[in-house]
This record gives C-alpha cells, sequence and structure tokens, in this order.
C-alpha cells in the first residue's frame, strides 16, 4: 500500500511539473518570442508541433521498452506500461498530425501534402492504432499481451525504414522546394526561437509522462478488479 | 483567417483534446475505484467465511 | 542439418495439402486476374502509359493476392488443433515459422511467374527485355512480405474479426516494401537504368534480412501462448 502511495505522489510531483512548464511555454511561445521573420505568427504553432511530436515519440520508445521487457520477464506491470502508452502516444501523434495540417495550410496552402514528415507521423498513427485495435480483439489476456508486445517491437523497428522509404520517395522523385518539408536546421534556429521550444519540449515530456502515470493507474485498477473478481468467483 | 486565428485554432484543439483526454483519465479512474471497492466489500465478507 | 531437414518435411507437408486441395493457390490467381480487369476497367490505362502505371497496379494486384492468401495459411493447422499437435511434436519453433514463409513464397512465386508476363500481354507492354529485372524487384519485395506476413498471420489467430486486422496490421508496416518495389520497377521501366534503382534495392533486402531474424527469433512466442 505505501508503495502505491509513493508512486502515485510521484505521479503527482510529474503533474506539478508538467502544469508549470507548461505555463511558462505557454507564455513566452505565444506572448514573449518574437514572430519568425519568414513565417510570421504561425511559426507559433512549432512550439507545440515539435514538442507533440518529441512527445509522441517518446511515448513509442516506451511502448517498446515494455514489450521486450514483458516478452523477458512476463510481468503484467509491463504490459500495462506499454498498452498505456501506446493509447498517449496515439493522442500525441494525433495532435501533432493536425497541428501539422493547420500548420501547412497558411504556408503552403493546402491542408495536407505528402511529404516525408507528415507522411511519416500518419503512418506512425496508423500502425499504433493497429496496436491497440489488436489488443481489444484479442480476449485472452496474455496472448493479448505477447502479441501487442510483439507488435510493439516489430513496429519499433520498422519505424527507421519507414522513415528512409518515405523520405527517398519525397527527395529522389521531386526537389526540394522553397518550402521545405523538414524543419529548419538546428544551427539556424536563433536562440530567441530556441529557448521557448526547448521549454515546451520539456513541458510536453513531463505531460506525457504524467498522463502516461495515469493511464497506468487506470490499467493498474482494472488489473486489480480482474483479479477480485476472479477471488470472488473462486 | 489571419495568421493568429491559425495560431488559436492549432492552440485550442490541441489544449483541448489534452484536457479531454485527461478528463476522461480521471473518469475512468474514479469509476474504476468505486467498482474496486464495491467489489472489496462485496467479497470480504465472503472470503471470511471460507 | 535437422533444422533444414524439419523445415522441407513441413514444407512438403504444406505444398502437398495444397497440391491436393487447391484453394489458395487457383483463388490467389483469379483473383489476381480478375484485379488487373478491374484495375484496367477504374483508370482506363492507355498503352502509351501503361508502363508508368504498370509496377503500382502489379504490386497492389499482388499485396491484394497475398493479403488473401495470408488469412488461408494457418487454416489447416487451425482445424482440428493440428497447431498445437505441431507445437508438441519435437520440432523447432523457427522451422515451423521458415517452413510457412517459404510455402507462402511458392505461392506467390507461382502467381507471379502467370501474372507479371500476363500483366504484360493485358497492358500491351512492350518492354519484355525488363521484366528479369522487375521480377526481382518482385521477388525480394515478396520475401519482404511473406516473412512479416506469416508473422502477423500467426499473431492474429486469435483475434476476432481477424480478417480484417490482419490487412490493417500489416500494411502500414509493409510501407517500405510496397515504396521500394514500386518505385524501383518504376525507374527500371522508365529508364532502364539498374544502377539508378540500387537504393531501393539495398532497401529491400534490408527489409528481408531485418524481418526474417525478428521474426525467427519471436515467433516462438507468438504460437507458444
Amino acid at each position: 500500500m505505501a508503495k502505491a502511495e509513493k508512486k502515485r505522489g510521484s505521479g503527482e510531483i510529474l503533474g506539478v511539473l508538467a502544469l508549470l512548464f507548461i505555463l511558462v511555454g505557454l507564455y513566452v511561445a505565444l506572448i514573449q518570442a518574437p514572430p519568425d521573420a519568414y513565417q510570421g505568427e504561425v511559426q507559433r504553432i512549432m512550439y507545440i508541433h515539435i514538442p507533440s511530436i518529441v512527445a509522441a515519440y517518446l511515448c513509442f520508445f516506451i511502448v517498446f521498452l515494455g514489450s521486450c521487457l514483458y516478452l523477458w520477464k512476463r510481468e503484467t506491470r509491463d504490459d500495462i506500461l506499454a498498452k498505456s502508452a501506446a493509447e498517449v502516444g496515439v493522442l500525441f501523434t494525433a495532435l501533432t498530425i493536425i497541428e501539422g495540417s493547420i500548420w501547412g495550410k497558411p504556408t503552403w496552402g493546402v491542408w495536407w501534402t505528402w511529404d516525408a514528415r507528415l507522411t511519416l507521423t500518419a503512418l506512425l498513427l496508423m500502425i499504433f492504432v493497429g496496436y491497440i485495435m489488436l489488443r481489444s480483439l484479442i480476449e485472452d489476456e496474455e496472448r493479448g499481451a505477447v502479441c501487442g508486445a510483439v507488435v510493439g517491437i516489430i513496429g519499433f523497428l520498422d519505424i527507421p525504414l519507414i522513415h528512409m522509404s518515405v523520405y527517398w520517395w519525397r527527395t529522389l522523385h521531386q526537389p526540394p522546394s522553397i518550402f521545405r518539408p523538414d524543419k529548419l536546421p538546428w544551427e539556424n534556429i536563433k536562440w530567441p526561437l530556441l529557448w521557448p521550444l526547448i521549454i515546451n519540449i520539456v513541458a510536453f515530456v513531463f505531460l506525457s509522462l504524467y498522463l502516461l502515470s495515469l493511464r497506468i493507474r487506470v490499467g493498474e485498477t482494472e488489473e486489480r478488479i480482474k483479479g477480485e473478481m476472479l477471488g470472488g468467483t473462486a | 483567417m489571419g495568421s493568429w486565428g491559425f495560431v488559436l485554432l492549432a492552440y485550442g484543439i490541441v489544449w483541448l483534446a489534452l484536457v479531454l483526454y485527461f478528463l476522461s483519465l480521471k473518469n475512468r479512474m474514479r469509476k474504476a475505484g468505486t467498482k474496486l471497492s464495491q467489489l472489496r466489500s462485496a467479497g470480504s465478507p465472503g472470503k471470511h467465511e471460507k | 542439418m535437422a533444422f533444414l531437414k524439419q523445415t522441407a518435411w513441413l514444407l512438403w507437408k504444406d505444398l502437398l495439402l495444397e497440391l491436393r486441395r487447391r484453394e489458395s493457390l487457383l483463388a490467389m490467381f483469379f483473383f489476381g486476374t480478375l484485379l488487373l480487369f478491374i484495375f484496367h476497367f477504374a483508370l482506363d490505362v492507355q498503352p502509351d502509359k501503361a508502363a508508368d502505371m504498370a509496377p503500382g497496379l502489379l504490386w497492389l494486384a499482388l499485396v491484394f493476392c497475398g493479403t488473401l492468401g495470408l488469412m488461408q495459411l494457418f487454416q489447416a493447422e487451425r482445424e482440428n488443433r493440428c497447431l498445437e499437435a505441431l507445437l508438441l511434436s519435437p520440432i523447432d519453433r523457427a522451422a515451423i515459422f521458415l517452413s510457412k514463409v517459404l510455402f507462402n513464397l511458392t505461392l506467390m512465386v507461382l502467381l507471379e511467374i502467370v501474372v507479371f508476363p500476363l500483366f504484360w500481354v493485358l497492358f500491351n507492354l512492350t518492354l519484355w527485355e525488363r521484366l528479369p529485372w522487375v521480377f526481382l524487384y518482385g521477388l525480394l519485395g515478396t520475401v519482404g512480405f511473406c516473412v512479416l506476413g506469416t508473422l502477423f498471420s500467426a499473431l492474429t489467430l486469435s483475434a476476432r474479426g481477424r480478417e480484417i486486422l490482419l490487412p490493417l496490421l500489416l500494411l502500414p508496416l509493409m510501407i517500405p516494401v510496397i515504396l521500394a518495389t514500386i518505385r524501383g520497377m518504376e525507374i527500371i521501366l522508365r529508364a532502364g537504368d539498374f544502377q539508378e534503382s540500387l537504393p531501393w534495392l539495398h532497401l529491400l533486402i534490408g527489409f528481408d534480412v531485418i524481418f526474417l531474424t525478428a521474426g525467427i527469433l519471436v515467433f516462438e512466442w507468438v504460437v507458444e501462448s
């Protein structure tokens, strides 16, 4: 019981940290940071766009870790970790696509373009929506966990290959335009634009970890309910 | 729609979605918690009888 | 050595079953031909554009047929709980996986041997001398498809709604194979330059090697539970 309390406490700390950084991040992104020289105010979307994708990748890395740990040690705890991280990751991936689309409309003139990163993010979303569907369609708990872990690992291994193929497809077949799909290289970002970005990335990382900790607690409680029900009928 | 419009649209959607997800998690947590305590209070006397 | 022998025996068992029932291969073959006709009606492919569209149409037809084949892949093992019996026998799990991949590959290659030339005839393509290179891409792409497809076919065995879940899980993960095969074929058909298509070829080989290894490693967990 004390362990659960301690866990809950560290979750609360994450929540407070997330809230703090979010408030500062919102202030610096919307008010303090200067508008971009080329893109104007629209550039401010980047202060949530890049943090979202960082949070999404973090979640998918956690899915991979949880999957490996589960296959190795077979502890329900690791499976709950992977399952929860997939759910939070899907949320952040979907948000990344929406933000990219809203940023693209004034920048490129269209809501959607088949640029490498946008396409890659959409594929990432499909893979992990598939993961969640698989989990919900296999009734046997243990088998679902094993199959989910395998998909989590295969999906993660596939990401670099998908990245490579999609990127080549866009660059080998059409010359890069002025609106290069890739964001400004790091060395081109100026400090006044960079540090609000860093604050927002930290904020989103804390936020995603906090949401993850909440989701894990939901999963653990559901697991305990199952345990109680099994104990009750036995 | 001006460029601030796009910025506010993006921030609005993102934070709305995040808050909704947070609330849904809290809701699921609460529902699971009450169910667990119900089960425990209903199940524990049975266990003692054994 | 014993491992290869086991694989060969299992492969022989599957081929014999297929030879007697002729379920998968015939269905896949007719479905593939049907798709070529449907594509032609839908897109009204002109002879001068046929070479540009050929890779996409061909590979899509193959992916759809392959998915159809994947649904059937573990059917024999599912009936009468044969999979349990197979798992009880002293056979290496990796041999089961490899034999299924090879069986699936055999079906797909037989299909390709018929469908590729048929496509050339139906769409009046004249570049017959480039067919072998296109076939090479088809083969490497098919290996990738069979490896990942077999793994996921086994993975979704006990899932509800397996018929829809399998393509839904498989196709996004197959994007590197789909892109590499189609683009590689396209470069060869358009320019006839094999060198230029080499990056895609490397990507395909990389995909095949990575997932064949991963498949052999994880298949044990997929079937045991």
